[in-house]
C-alpha cells in the first residue's frame, strides 16, 4: 500500500469522527475557585450568559457548593464563545461534550 | 454617565500599591486562572490563550493607570461604565495571583469565610492579605454602584 492510498483510506473516517464529535452538543461548565466573590460570579453570569438574578445566583451557589455547574448546553461554536468570555472574566470555565448517561 | 469617586486613605493604600503592581507584573506572561483547553486543537488553543493574555494585560494596565500622580495628590479614584469592567477583571486577576503565590499558605476555608486573623500573620502575609481585601472592596463598590451600567454595556 502506498502512502497516498493509505491516506485516502484513513483520512475520511477520522474526519467523520471529528465532525461528529464537533457537531454534538457541548456543555459550558464553570468550576469553583476560592477567590472570586459570589457577587462577582453572579454579575459575570448575568453579563455573559444573560441570566436573570435568581438563575445567576442558583448557578453561583451550585458552583460554590458542588464545585461545578453546567451553565449552558448547545452547539460547539457558541459553547466555545461562552467559555472564552467566562475565561476573560477569570472564571474557571471548560468545554465538555454533553454525554448522556 | 454614572460615575463613582472613591476617596481612599493614602497612608493605607499607597504601601499596598507596590505589591499590587508586582503581582500584576508577574501576570504579564501568564493567565491568572487555570484554564482547561484540552478540547481545542493546538492552533486554536494558542490563539485563544494569546487573546486572553492580551485582554488580561490591557485590563491590568487600565487599572494601574488609576493610581497616577493625581491619585497621590487627591487620594481619589473614579469608576464609570468605561473602566468598570476592566477594573473588575483586573482586580480578579490580581487577587487570583496573590492567592496562588503570596497567600498560598492560608487555607481556603479561612479566606472564604473571612476568618483570617491578621494579628497572627507575618508582615509580608499581612500586606498581601490587605491587598487581597482592598481589591475585593473595590470590586464590591463597583458591583454595588455600577452593575446596571455593566449589564447594559
Amino acid at each position: 500500500m502506498t502512502m497516498a492510498s493509505a491516506r485516502t483510506g484513513v483520512a475520511p473516517a477520522s474526519r467523520t469522527e471529528t465532525e461528529l464529535a464537533l457537531e454534538g452538543l457541548w456543555r459550558v461548565v464553570v468550576l469553583n475557585d476560592p477567590v472570586n466573590l459570589m457577587s462577582y460570579v453572579v454579575l459575570v453570569f448575568r453579563k455573559v450568559l444573560g441570566f436573570d438574578e435568581p438563575t445567576a445566583r442558583r448557578h453561583m451557589l451550585e458552583v460554590h457548593e458542588q464545585g461545578r455547574s453546567v451553565v449552558w448546553i448547545g452547539v460547539r461554536e457558541k459553547a466555545e464563545a461562552y467559555v472564552f468570555t467566562l475565561q476573560q472574566w477569570h472564571l474557571t470555565a471548560r468545554l465538555e461534550p454533553d454525554e448522556k448517561d | 454617565m454614572k460615575r463613582i469617586e472613591v476617596k481612599l486613605s493614602l497612608p493605607v493604600v499607597a504601601p499596598l500599591l507596590d505589591l499590587i503592581k508586582a503581582a500584576a507584573g508577574d501576570l504579564g506572561g501568564q493567565l491568572a486562572a487555570p484554564q482547561h483547553l484540552q478540547d481545542l486543537d493546538e492552533e486554536l488553543r494558542t490563539a485563544w490563550q494569546a487573546d486572553l493574555l492580551g485582554g488580561q494585560n490591557d485590563d491590568c494596565r487600565r487599572f494601574l493607570a488609576l493610581f497616577d500622580r493625581d491619585f497621590f495628590s487627591s487620594g481619589t479614584v473614579s469608576f464609570d461604565e468605561d473602566n468598570a469592567e476592566s477594573v473588575l477583571r483586573a482586580c480578579a486577576a490580581i487577587r487570583l495571583r496573590l492567592r496562588g503565590r503570596e497567600l498560598k499558605s492560608l487555607p481556603d476555608e479561612a479566606i472564604e469565610s473571612g476568618g483570617v486573623d491578621v494579628t497572627h500573620l507575618n508582615e509580608a502575609l499581612t500586606k498581601a492579605f490587605m491587598c487581597y481585601v482592598f481589591l475585593a472592596t473595590l470590586q464590591e463598590l463597583i458591583i454595588q454602584h455600577l452593575d446596571s451600567a455593566i449589564l447594559e454595556g
